[in-house]
């Protein structure tokens, strides 16, 4: 734990600066790291750094759980946590080094291996925020199981920050696999639906799939004795992918001007006809790069899904119930001081389905 | 408010065998399956379809009457209790699975459909629903999501608000809202997560769309007898250390033990102080690698006799003994009374002693079978409540145990909910900022606050009167 500062409890400094914002009626945009920038949450007004409110509050490895505040660097977070045979439920991305669980929280991306295991928002157990009266308050807690009061934790993840400023989480955790393998097959793009049939026979042991030029990736995990008799029969060739960067959005593939992604139900395939396309999640997350992003929402919807633009042209948001949105807000952040232009951007608008 | 009015309005849309205003008739649904809370509403109406809930929620909303919704009436903390000026909304006969997708590894459901109902529709294409409460052969999937239901499953496959996939609701104004989807993302806030154990206080589901899981491959169970309570608890969180994650990890203390054995004859140490049953699921070389280590780690643990179910009838017959244990033990006491509390795994043998302490105090016994792997309590209280005093003793040791769950960094309830049952607690786990936080939330979603509006949030002055009167106390 020595390379995690215990003592960086910055959460009065915050709660004064939310007070003083609210007395002068000044909006405030928060920033962690400021790594997800790359996600178009970039700040353009006054901005409140949660990036030193950070270090561990309570780690006990036999309970499966960490709190930590939400300045805590992700990356320090996974070595103390490997270092005792653990890791996050849920994989977060970690878009840079200097990437903070706060941001991870507010944004809510999910990693590849969501689909085969839990997202991020299954494995919150609590959350402290400052709202928008300049209130500290907690939900949630540190035990498995919770269901005293509204589920205001868990409201937190996707909420991009627009509710609160988000002081620390709890979040459950799972004991590392004994053992992870990688390997990729020359696939077809129309043999892709007899693999994702087949992905699904590899369940316990597959934790991600990746497919991109023509390649599947399948990222394995598990007990020894069981990879060790499945690989044989499993074939493919275990090529140096590089799952990390998958994840953490490193990879060449997301350095383009037009980046979106297609959320799709299961087993409903759509044809990419501009840009490329990189799928995860047996084809239900697909990415697209220097696509026409109006056409791909079109798609989407049409399909059952919906898109999420990281750069380039914007899409107005298709959330559901607009309504309960913005009396949400209301609610947490009566004043209108957090994130509004994001929450203009992302929550608001009538395009709901 | 003039229920007159509403009553005018509602017979006008609804035939006479669906909405009750008779005494007799009204009678059964007075109280969900905590009895000690009873109210005779207005009117009860058995809805068949979305369409009877929005039309009984808007002329709820025009008329200003207080709506309650109930499932199948099985919640254990006063939820689905009704008020006396309102209505009481039944879903428990809206309980069609509309579409099972194998591919989608989803069902579309009713509300009123039974827990156990789904998993049994689903079995034929090798999947099931994984959040199995004990009460899963007669609890509903809507009630389910309304108190974000856990069961014993729970430790390795998430409760429910893990395994549902999309809702339909229909707000305080009698709007349909659909929430979620078939994508494993959301665009917007996490609305399903905040509907989720929301107690019926923000919208009526009358559509659920659950994931369904795939029957795991293997299953094996175990179960270790321990000469004390605490090797017991502290062979929990030994198993845990050892990076095993069970299938499910329950508990029972001796009193559990007897009256479980003496009902339904499982096979249980009479002798043991405790017992752990123990499943691991999975793959089927996996399973074995877990078992021996779990096999490992109860032998250091003080396990006085280590045991595999032979056969799938063996462990039928173990779990069957598990989940029976509340009829078991109301066979044992007059009267019995189940709480609810969470707290961390290690803290298990800590709360159990304190637990005894305070029954002996309050001359009254407890059983205790539980989740112990999700460090999920259920002191079972045992009663007779035609001794005068006999109630206000178990509600003062409920909320002793309750309180105790707080203070080692738990929670006053895991699974059963709020409802009224645990209002005063609320105001001990939370602070007045953010009970206001909630009522925030509350008048958000149901401005006019018509939707079980006696239930799971306290209003303030409450608060600060039930903390004055525990300190008081102190």
């Amino acid at each position: 734990m020595s390379d995690i500062p215990a003592e960086h409890d910055r959460s009065a400094r915050l709660q004064a600066q939310v007070q003083a914002a609210l007395a002068d009626q000044r909006p405030l945009e928060i920033v962690g790291s400021d790594s997800r920038s790359l996600l178009g949450l970039a700040p353009d007004s006054d901005a409140i750094s949660v990036g030193d409110h950070r270090g561990v509050i309570d780690y006990q490895s036999d309970e499966l759980v960490i709190r930590a505040r939400a300045g805590t660097r992700l990356v320090d977070l996974e070595h103390l946590l490997a270092s005792h045979g653990q890791r996050f439920a849920a994989e977060i991305p970690a878009p840079s080094a200097e990437s903070t669980l706060g941001g991870a929280i507010a944004c809510g991306w999910d990693a590849p291996s969501r689909s085969l295991g839990v997202s991020i928002r299954d494995t919150v157990l609590g959350c402290r925020l400052i709202n928008g009266r300049g209130e500290i308050v907690n939900f949630g807690g540190q035990v498995m199981k919770n269901v005293a009061g509204y589920d205001l934790s868990r409201l937190q993840v996707g909420a991009l920050g627009t509710l609160g400023v988000i002081l620390d989480v709890a979040l459950r955790l799972a004991p590392l696999p004994e053992r992870q393998v990688s390997r990729s097959f020359a696939v077809p793009a129309d043999a892709l639906e007899d693999w994702w049939l087949r992905c699904r026979e590899l369940r316990p042991l597959l934790s991600a799939s990746c497919y991109q030029q023509g390649y599947l990736h399948l990222h394995l995990s598990g007990r020894a004795a069981a990879l060790d008799e499945l690989l044989p029969t499993l074939g493919g060739e275990a090529l140096d992918f590089d799952w990390a960067a998958l994840r953490d959005l490193r990879s060449d593939f997301f350095c383009a001007d037009q980046l979106a992604c297609l959320y799709l139900p299961a087993q409903t395939p759509v044809e990419i006809t501009q840009g490329e396309a990189l799928l995860e999640w047996e084809g239900a997350r697909v990415w697209v790069r220097d696509g026409n992003h109006d056409a791909l929402q079109r798609e989407a919807q049409a399909a059952g899904g919906f898109l999420r633009v990281l750069r380039g042209d914007p899409v107005a948001p298709a959330v559901a119930a607009p309504q309960w949105h913005q009396r949400l807000k209301d609610a947490f952040d009566p004043e209108g001081i957090f994130n509004s232009a994001i929450f203009g951007s992302h929550f608001e608008g009538g395009g709901g389905r | 408010m003039s229920a007159e009015a509403l009553l005018r309005e509602l017979r006008s849309q609804l035939p006479s065998e669906r909405l009750l205003t008779e005494r007799e008739q009204i009678a059964p649904f007075e109280c969900d399956a905590l009895p000690v809370y009873c109210a005779r509403p207005v009117a009860v109406v058995l809805a068949q379809s979305e369409a009877d809930v929005v039309a009984v929620a808007g002329a709820c909303h025009r008329h200003r009457v207080p709506l309650v919704t109930r499932g199948a009436g099985t919640g254990l903390s006063a939820g689905a209790k009704p008020i006396e000026a309102g209505v009481l909304l039944v879903t428990a006969a809206m309980n069609r699975i509309l579409e099972l997708n194998q591919h989608a590894m989803t069902a579309r459901v009713e509300p009123g459909a039974v827990n156990l109902q789904v998993s049994r529709a689903a079995a034929p294409l090798g999947l099931y629903y994984a959040p199995d409460p004990s009460s899963q052969i007669a609890c509903s999937i809507g009630g389910n999501v309304a108190e974000n239901a856990g069961g014993v499953h729970c430790l390795k496959y998430g409760v429910t608000v893990q395994n549902v996939a999309a809702l339909r609701v229909v707000t305080s104004e009698g709007e349909v809202l659909s929430i979620g989807s078939q994508c494993l993302a959301q665009p917007g806030y996490d609305l399903l997560a905040l509907l989720h154990g929301s107690e019926g206080c923000l919208g009526i589901i009358t559509e659920v769309t659950v994931k369904l899981t795939p029957l795991p491959a293997t299953t094996r169970t175990l179960m270790a007898d321990f000469a004390c309570v605490r090797a017991a608890s502290d062979a929990v969180s030994a198993i845990v250390r050892a990076g095993v994650i069970p299938a499910a990890l329950e508990m029972m203390d001796a009193l559990a033990i007897s009256a479980t054995e003496a009902f339904c004859h499982a096979g249980y140490a009479l002798d043991a102080a405790a017992i752990l049953i123990i499943d691991l699921d999975g793959d089927p070389r996996e399973v074995e690698a877990e078992l021996k280590l779990v096999e490992g780690v109860l032998g250091s643990s003080g396990a006085t006799r280590v045991q595999l179910a032979e056969d799938d009838a063996q462990r039928a017959l173990w779990w069957k003994g598990r989940k029976s244990a509340f009829p078991a033990i109301g066979r044992l006491s007059p009267d019995y009374y189940c709480i609810d509390g969470t707290v961390p795994r290690h803290r298990i043998g800590d709360v159990l002693e304190a637990i005894q302490s305070f029954a002996v105090d309050y001359q009254l016994r407890v059983a205790n079978v539980f989740h112990a792997g999700d460090g999920n309590l259920h002191p079972i209280i045992m009663f007779d409540g035609r001794e005068p005093d006999a109630l206000e003793r178990v509600e003062g040791l409920a909320a002793e145990i309750l309180e105790y769950c707080i203070a080692v960094g738990g929670s006053i309830t895991g699974e059963h909910g709020v409802g009224l049952e645990k209002i005063n607690q609320m105001a001990v786990q939370f602070s007045d900022a953010e009970i206001a936080q909630f009522i925030a939330v509350k008048e958000a979603l149901d401005p006019v606050g018509l939707l079980n509006p006696d239930k799971q949030i306290p209003e303030l002055a409450r608060c600060q009167e039930y903390r004055a009167l525990r300190h008081a106390h102190e």
